[in-house]
């Protein structure tokens, strides 16, 4: 039986129960409490013992997977003296939890767990009174939830509970044990929560499946990542149902104001529908530009905050002998979580359950309150288990989310975001930017520190209720910028102010708050004016500091990381490797100024610069920390370890990069973070401070990160970095500013496109001829007339002759027309050919056929547009064309009227295509050339009278017709992809051999040069029922097209193109590393279907084919062959560029760049997924 | 969007037949059809590799492959590895190491792992990193997580 600790009671029913302990505190009700079933609930609990010998406690924070729910358990075991098992935290459910705010600034062991020690210690001293009435002794000692008296008697926990209802207030006065007591906390213990991680047990917020549950999406507006504005919550024109109306199982589309959600039945239904629905949106100019975040913090309105003012500044700065003035910018961060945001909501007969991985789940409840304008006392919210969020991302917008939509179907609902959606949206760490003023006097010591730092941030609204207009998009101003802003030296004057400002994008608290920046400039200044006065920059540091504490982790950390003294950068270079060393320490001080201490720490950081490429490597960090008593100690270290991580990569690597003023990095590529390539050897020193009160260890370790790294860098280089990160890019041109990047190449443009040939020529060529005459309509001969083998010879002729690939719409019945073919001359629908009398072939005789297979016109005299490869048909033999008779009218009509394709004069006036015929149309079936093998002419007859092959590889005339002789197989461009030349202007990077061909054409894929993706995917799929000795001839006839093709092997061509580097030298390298590199790395995953440099796509003339399919993947209709997801929504027109120069360079070097590829993109951006 | 059909897969050692959409991704079929929960949803692109299964052995995306792509296949999930009482030996040296701190990665990191050591029995720590590059943990819980595979090895070659 489950453990009553573990039974999902609220507070007030468990108040009810018996055979409980319960330690509770009063405290105001819960707003909207109603007479009736919760109208007791004004008081909480937060320790509760029940007669099986569990313990329930209950804390307002949660877990956000940092071990705390462990930690938490710990501290209650301990002073409750019962085993670790036997405890069940309750972290956050609203129903059961004590508001405690929200899971922020590492106060959960520092603040949020005093009571619940206090609750421990108090249920310990209730529990020895019953025991001692039990017992008749007062002389009790306890273990493992078994009391015992001298005279070893003994009586359980759980039995002096039974039939008990026993309520004690915290009085915050019961004994709490001493330290050397200890035997649970202080010691390394693992976390409770990973067993169930690791083997796909429901504990996340995402496994949350409800009865009846529906799949929701958020459709979210174009101003992404903004949340201020007069544009925010009423910028939606329209929005078009219909356009989803196609897709099956979608049960509504949601608006209110700026929120659109779509419900369905499916989860892939939802995601599909939220990416088809057409929506139509206002224009708006987003606030600031972005494009120089420095500027836009300055422009951004301010008022001074002056925090400590001492000594005269003004005065000593005008005396000093040497004055420094230094600025410091840090970028906008993401807190990026791995999991996208996800809630499940059932807001059903005036009530809200919601299941969520909130990080505040009663400041969530307040917002859902106003959003749904629902009594709190109406909202359960339960908190689970969800993606780390290192202080924001989206959990609680998906919440309101997922509350609205639910609201709506009157079911519940779960909403997932996208990735795009969460790296958009989710409250961005602020962009800070400080200017320091200071100076060192005549002796080289600090005669003055002025500070002011610029933090454009606020506690982000819930995005619902801007959306939905409840909340007025004005921001508010926060004063969230003093963390950690006064140094720890003490320097004989000092001026510290802040200016506190509104957020410019979307902004929240992130790990290390404004305390991460502060201090990378506090502990970057402090080096640099060690080296000004040529003294080494611990010594430098132990020179200001008072805090004993600081003194001793500083020397420590100095010592265990083998601190190399100096005066000055040193330089150490082997080749284009430059080795350093850096020092930073800090202690972080958060929550309203003057706030409080956590943990303290400090850093040795050891860099390799590579000062060719500007890599840096953080190759050792050596990170000291002392946070009083160490709840659980191999809790600490991994968050240490995370700290370290995590802020290495912040350092080095991150930025979110916006364009027009909006958040452009919308997955990995775009926003790279630190891989295991990447990480650096650890070593962690924890103080050992048993004594002392714990403190939080969430946030402290990242504090001294950057500046740590940067001050290695200035050892390695000499050269001083105050702008985060430390790309390769800005390293390199903080090293050789003269060698900047030549401008960008001169571009030209490039004119193509079939559409621009059209001329009026066609007029004079057809203009006398006249209509062809029609052709009675005949009963569709019965399937009795044919024999099996010629329907069955018909079936593998269509398939070769690809009908369906063009007479088949997305979705629609095979070969019942309706698909758009866009040529040079306008939009053509294909026709229906499924014998249906009125809509399709259904009168046609095999004479009427017969014609119009071979001259192009149809049974009632119109001329047919050769976009119908009636040119190549006209050479089958008259028994193949009996058998696709055969096979066609021996289908199952389908009534499909196709729209009626309507040409642009002149090419509306089908007669003229009669004088297009006499020119271009060369009738009657193909001879077979006596000279070649039976297998050449089997091919011949395959690619050329069926297949129609050149109708995409040869070019076409002005006219639209095939053009002859070399330019034939020359490559041409279809539907705005490229079919590749098959003649010997194949710019294939290796020839394509007879064995390439068949393996392509019977694949979908060669090792040697890709997949068939676009137009050709359906081909290859339709030729799968063709016999392999057909496959064979075909091939045998392509590869005798290009007959002496120079001789290439692989290898030099894959060891030309170099992987992405380890770093990624170029946004384009860290691009194709996020967003390729999984699959096109050379890595070890399921591996690329074919190595770049080997791609013809990447080697040809233009890019078209490569970009779309970067934007719209491949979909290949053979299973198993090259999937690949789009891009289209992901990357931004100026990542694509980058992406596709950077694959071009890097897996095709020595080809000319790609012209225009702006130009280029913007044409495939407009063309439809294919 | 094809039409649904019938679709015969093995997941965790039981034969499925699902009439699907073959074009649905694998990933929401296993989660949402299935109920599994080991495979997550992580960026849809197959950029970070929550959403790791193996197919036939080998660890591949989830969220990028149709559900077409695993007809007549055997796919493995977390859940098909072992369970909490009995752990595969690699998820057992995962949770000895504590390799997980929010743990929304920890699928991906215990599926390439175990193809790791399908294909390579004992990697060296580069062929290790190699093979995690593309497997991204935003708690920076990598040293425990290499930590966790170097024991999985040593516990294969012991």
């Amino acid at each position: 039986m489950t453990m009553r600790a573990r039974q999902e009671t609220s507070r007030q029913e468990l108040l009810r129960q018996d055979g409980v302990l319960a330690i509770t505190r009063g405290r105001a009700p819960t707003p909207g409490t109603e007479p009736g079933a919760n109208e007791r609930d004004e008081e909480d609990i937060f320790v509760a013992v029940f007669d099986d010998g569990s313990v329930a406690a209950f804390n307002g924070h949660v877990d956000l997977g940092t071990g705390i729910r462990t930690a938490l358990a710990q501290i209650v075991a301990e002073e409750l003296d019962v085993r670790l098992d036997q405890v069940n935290m309750v972290l956050g459910h609203t129903e059961r939890a004590p508001d405690q705010g929200p899971t922020i600034a590492s106060e959960t062991i520092q603040i949020s767990a005093v009571p619940l020690r206090q609750a421990a210690a108090e249920a310990r001293r209730a529990l020895l009174a019953l025991a001692a009435a039990r017992l008749g002794t007062g002389a009790l000692e306890v273990s493992e939830g078994i009391v015992l008296a001298p005279d070893g008697r003994s009586v359980s926990y759980g039995a002096l509970l039974r039939g008990a209802r026993e309520r004690v207030p915290l009085s915050g006065a019961a004994p709490l044990k001493r330290v050397e007591d200890y035997r649970i906390v202080g010691k390394p213990v693992p976390r409770v929560d990973i067993p169930a991680k690791a083997t796909g047990g429901l504990i996340f917020v995402h496994d949350m499946r409800v009865p009846g549950m529906l799949h929701g999406r958020v459709v979210r507006p174009p101003y992404a990542g903004l949340d201020a504005g007069a544009f925010i919550g009423n910028s939606l024109l329209s929005v078009d149902r219909d356009s989803v109306s196609h897709i099956s199982g979608v049960v509504d589309v949601v608006v209110i104001g700026d929120f659109i959600g779509v419900v369905a039945e499916r989860e892939e239904a939802a995601a599909r529908a939220a990416r088809e629905l057409r929506v139509a949106w206002k224009a708006f100019t987003a606030p600031a530009s972005l494009d120089d975040v420095e500027q836009a913090l300055r422009e951004n309105p301010s008022t001074r905050r002056v925090l400590k003012d001492t000594g005269d500044v003004d005065a000593a700065l005008a005396g000093a002998a040497k004055r420094m003035p230094r600025t410091y910018s840090w970028p906008y961060q993401m807190h990026g979580s791995i999991g996208p945001s996800c809630a499940v909501a059932d807001c059903s007969e005036g009530r809200l359950r919601l299941w969520s991985g909130t990080q505040n789940p009663h400041m969530l409840r307040t917002a859902l309150a106003q959003l749904m304008a629902m009594p709190e006392a109406r909202i359960e919210v339960t908190r689970m288990e969800a993606a780390g969020c290192y202080g924001r991302n989206c959990a609680d917008d998906v919440c309101g989310d997922a509350a609205l939509l639910s609201r709506a179907v009157g079911r519940p609902v779960r909403v997932q975001l996208t990735r795009e959606q969460e790296h958009l949206w989710e409250p961005k760490g602020a962009a800070q930017l400080i200017d320091v003023d200071g100076g060192l006097d005549a002796a080289g010591e600090v005669a003055a520190y002025d500070f002011v730092s610029r933090y454009p941030s606020n506690d982000a609204p819930l995005l619902g209720l801007l959306l939905t207009g409840v909340v007025k998009p004005e921001p508010a101003v926060l004063q969230m910028g003093d963390r950690t802003a006064i140094p720890p030296y003490d320097y004989p004057s000092l001026r510290i102010a802040v200016e506190d400002m509104p957020p410019i994008v979307r902004a929240s608290w992130m790990r290390g708050v404004s305390s991460l920046p502060s201090t990378f400039a506090h502990e970057s200044w402090i080096d640099e004016c060690a080296a000004e006065a040529g003294v080494d920059p611990v010594e430098y540091r132990l020179r200001y500091l008072r805090d004993p504490r600081a003194i001793d982790l500083v020397k420590a950390v100095a010592e265990r990381a083998g601190w190399e003294r100096r005066t000055g950068p040193r330089m150490k270079a082997e080749g284009d490797i430059l080795r350093g060393q850096g020092f930073a320490y800090a202690l972080y001080v958060h929550s309203k100024f003057p706030g409080y201490g956590a943990a303290w720490a400090a850093w040795v950081a050891e860099v390799e610069v590579n000062r060719r490429t500007g890599e840096v490597t953080a190759t050792r960090i050596v990170t000291g920390h002392d946070a009083g008593l160490m709840i659980n100690p191999d809790g600490v270290r991994h968050q240490v370890h995370g700290n370290v991580i995590q802020a290495t990569s912040r350092a080095l690597k991150e930025r979110v990069s916006f364009e027009n003023g909006l958040v452009a990095s919308q997955e990995w590529g775009g926003y790279p973070i630190l891989d295991f390539r990447e990480v650096p050897e650890i070593e962690v020193l924890m103080m050992p401070r048993p004594e002392e009160p714990p403190l939080g260890a969430g946030e402290s370790a990242s504090v001294p990160s950057a500046a740590a790294i940067a001050n290695a860098i200035f050892d390695a280089t000499g050269v001083r970095f105050r702008k985060v990160p430390f790309t390769p890019e800005v390293i390199r041109e903080g090293l050789q500013p003269a060698l900047k990047t030549e401008a960008g190449r001169k571009r030209r443009r490039w004119f193509a496109g079939l559409g621009g040939l059209a001329g009026g020529l066609v007029v004079a060529a057809g203009a006398a001829m006249g209509w062809a005459s029609a052709i009675a309509p005949a009963r569709p001969p019965g399937a009795d007339v044919f024999s099996a083998a010629q329907i069955e010879r018909g079936r593998l002729l269509a398939a070769a002759g690809d009908c369906a690939v063009c007479h088949t719409a997305p979705g629609g019945a095979v070969n019942a027309g309706g698909l758009a073919l866009d040529t040079g001359f306008g939009r053509i629908w294909s026709t229906n050919i499924t014998p249906d009398v009125e809509t399709g072939i259904g009168a046609y005789s095999f004479a009427a056929f017969e014609r119009a297979m071979r001259q192009g016109i149809a049974r009632d005299g119109r001329h047919l547009y050769p976009a119908f490869p009636y040119t190549t048909y006209s050479k089958m033999t008259d028994e193949d064309l009996l058998a696709l008779y055969a096979y066609l009218m021996a289908q199952a009509p389908v009534r499909s009227v196709v729209p009626e394709t309507k040409l642009a004069f002149p090419y509306n006036i089908r007669p003229l295509m009669a004088g297009w015929n006499l020119l271009f149309h060369r009738p009657g079936a193909m001879e077979p050339d006596p000279a070649r093998s039976a297998e050449w002419n089997r091919g011949n007859y395959l690619v050329n009278a069926l297949g129609h092959c050149g109708a995409c590889h040869t070019p076409r005339n002005a006219l639209g017709a095939e053009k002859r002789g070399a330019a034939t197989f020359a490559g041409a461009m279809v539907e705005g992809w490229e079919a590749p030349a098959l003649n010997s202007l194949s710019r294939a990077p290796l020839p394509w051999t007879e064995a390439d061909f068949h393996e392509y054409l019977r694949t979908g894929h060669s090792q040697r040069h890709g997949v068939a993706a676009g137009s050709m995917a359906p081909v290859v799929a339709n030729l799968q029922v063709l016999p392999d000795s057909d496959i064979r001839a075909m091939a045998h006839y392509l590869a005798s097209l290009n007959p002496s093709p120079a001789e290439r092997h692989p290898a030099p061509l894959l060891a030309a193109a170099a992987p992405g580097p380890r770093q990624g030298g170029s946004e384009g390298a860290r691009l194709f590393q996020g967003a390729c590199g999984a699959c096109h790395g050379g890595g070890a995953q399921e591996g690329p279907e074919v190595a770049l440099a080997l791609n013809s796509n990447v080697h040809g003339d233009r890019p078209d084919n490569l970009l779309r399919v970067i934007l719209d993947g491949i979909r290949p209709t053979i299973p198993g062959h090259g999937e690949m997801p789009g891009f289209r929504d992901s990357l931004s027109d100026r990542q694509v560029e980058i992406l596709l120069r950077f694959i071009r360079e890097n897996f095709a070097p020595g080809h000319a760049a790609w012209p225009d590829l702006p130009g280029a993109i913007a044409r495939a951006r407009k063309l439809a997924a294919h | 969007m094809p039409a649904p059909r019938e679709i015969a897969l093995e997941v965790n050692g039981r034969r499925q037949v699902l009439h699907l959409d073959p074009s649905a991704p694998l990933l929401m079929v296993l989660r949402n059809d299935l109920e599994l929960n080991g495979p997550k949803y992580g960026c849809g692109l197959g950029e970070c590799g929550a959403c790791a299964v193996l197919l036939d052995g080998r660890a591949v995306r989830s969220c990028v492959l149709p559900l077409s792509r695993a007809e007549g296949r055997r796919v493995v999930t977390l859940e098909g590895l072992g369970t909490m009482e009995a752990p595969h030996p690699v998820q057992a040296a995962f949770i000895a190491e504590q390799g997980a701190q929010c743990g929304y990665c920890l699928n991906g990191m215990i599926m390439a792992t175990v193809a790791l050591l399908e294909r390579n029995p004992s990697p060296s720590e580069a062929e290790i990193r190699d093979a995690l590059a593309h497997n991204l943990c935003r708690c920076g819980t990598h040293v425990e997580i290499l930590a966790s595979v170097r024991r999985a090895v040593a516990e294969r070659a012991a």
